[in-house]
């Protein structure tokens, strides 16, 4: 990840959101240009993604390239009334990263740097320069959890922390983060659907 | 919706990532065969999946675009490939001429077609088989990316559990996991990234029967089913 580094891009407008839902569609109808066009206008935001979670730059551009194979298998499953076409990619981007993460291997192959910590250590999604209705939606609930649990859910999502990096995180032991997490995820379901 | 809290409460950890490797592997197993729990997952991930629009961009720090179209071409043919192949398979089979010896040529005949698809040397196959006319799967290794591919010719379902790939060299100690590997689908990844270039090539792979998900313990639960070496697809 050296050669990386962030850009103060803007994130998607409403516009930019019908775009990429036609890029999509057209992806669907397996057109290699509008594939091209498609990743060039989401990679940045895809890399942000998983490099966030897996750190290791090798892993990162792994992880990216098989999201994208799996951007290009499904794209007919792509349904606009769920979501947006770039939360449905980053969604398919942070599984494929997740699933690196947690991958189960013996002991002695794993390779967590220990005490990797980035500059900055969870997004702050209250910094996003648009917000579709469905994030304001979810920031207004997030906002309504204790801010120790907000922060732990937030450094899940973004830094696919697991319950016991982020039992390390908070010194607490895993059984509380386990009903942290629990209580959270239903108060912010009970949010949502309000 | 008949899911049990607990199920949800899995499907929404699922989701949102937080479970340990081991959780993770079996809830990804049950969600295949459960649809309500695969929906609870799918569900949770549409609630979360708007606060990924607030990621910050990264770069990457080079153009993935042409290994991403190369994969998807390989992709394409490959699932031709296999699909032909298990037509032809099963249609001999069928003929009751006797799979023995037909198995292995077809194996030897897709090794050939490997060959005339990639030219370097540095491209490797094993055919992971428990004798000579029972090919169950196809790895082919990229000794220079250590990407690993493996590809099911007859391997047979295994209902609640996982097939789990090893490498075996006396240099590295016991059996090392490279992960579990689809009976179905084509698996992919540079899972061979930790190895040596000379451990991989002279490596004995070996595939178990493990628990769904994969071996617990990290150690083989069981005798090989499967084993193979390396060839060169290229002299």
């Amino acid at each position: 990840m050296s050669t990386a580094k962030e850009t103060p891009k803007a994130t998607e407008s409403a516009a930019a959101c019908d775009d990429l839902a036609l890029l999509l569609g057209r992806v669907a109808a397996r057109d290699a240009a509008a594939f091209a066009s498609l990743y060039r206008a989401t990679q940045a935001i895809l890399y942000g993604v998983v490099a966030r979670i897996l750190t290791r730059g090798d892993a990162s551009g792994e992880a990216l390239q098989e999201a994208y194979v799996r951007i290009w298998e499904k794209a007919g499953e792509f349904d606009p009334a769920k979501g947006s076409p770039l939360a449905w990619m980053a969604t398919i981007a942070r599984n494929r990263a997740l699933d690196e993460v947690r991958r189960v291997r013996p002991k002695s192959l794993e390779e967590m740097p220990e005490g990797f910590e980035p500059a900055a250590e969870t997004v702050d999604p209250l910094a996003a320069r648009s917000r579709s209705e469905r994030l304001a939606a979810l920031l207004a609930c997030l906002d309504n959890l204790d801010a120790d649990k907000r922060q732990a859910v937030l450094l899940a999502y973004y830094r696919g922390f697991s319950r016991e990096a982020l039992a390390r995180r908070f010194g607490a032991p895993t059984a509380t983060i386990k009903t942290w997490l629990r209580r959270s995820l239903m108060q912010l379901r009970e949010c949502l659907e309000s | 919706m008949t899911l049990s809290s607990d199920d949800d409460f899995a499907a929404a950890e699922f989701a949102l990532g937080t479970l340990e490797p081991a959780g993770r592997a079996r809830l990804a197993a049950r969600r295949l065969r459960e649809p309500d729990l695969d929906a609870a997952i799918h569900a949770w991930e549409a609630r979360l999946a708007a606060l990924s629009e607030a990621t910050p961009p990264i770069e990457p720090p080079v153009d993935f675009l042409p290994a991403i179209e190369a994969r998807i071409r390989s992709a394409a043919s490959d699932s031709d490939g296999v699909a032909t192949l298990h037509k032809r398979l099963s249609r001999w089979r069928a003929a009751a001429i006797g799979a023995t010896g037909i198995a292995a040529a077809l194996a030897i005949g897709f090794v050939a077609r490997e060959a005339t698809r990639a030219r370097a040397p540095k491209e490797f196959v094993a055919i992971l088989q428990k004798s000579a006319d029972s090919p169950a799967f196809v790895a082919s290794i990229n000794l220079d990316s250590r990407e690993l591919t493996v590809r099911p010719l007859a391997a047979p379902p295994q209902a609640g559990k996982s097939y789990e790939l090893w490498i075996i060299e006396p240099k590295l100690g016991p059996p090392r996991s490279l992960g579990v590997i689809d009976a179905a689908a084509v698996t992919r990844g540079a899972r061979l990234a930790p190895f040596d270039r000379t451990i991989v090539q002279d490596a004995t792979y070996a595939v178990t029967v493990e628990p769904e998900g994969g071996s617990p313990d990290g150690k083989p639960s069981g005798p090989p089913v499967f084993v193979g070496k390396l060839v060169p697809v290229e002299p």
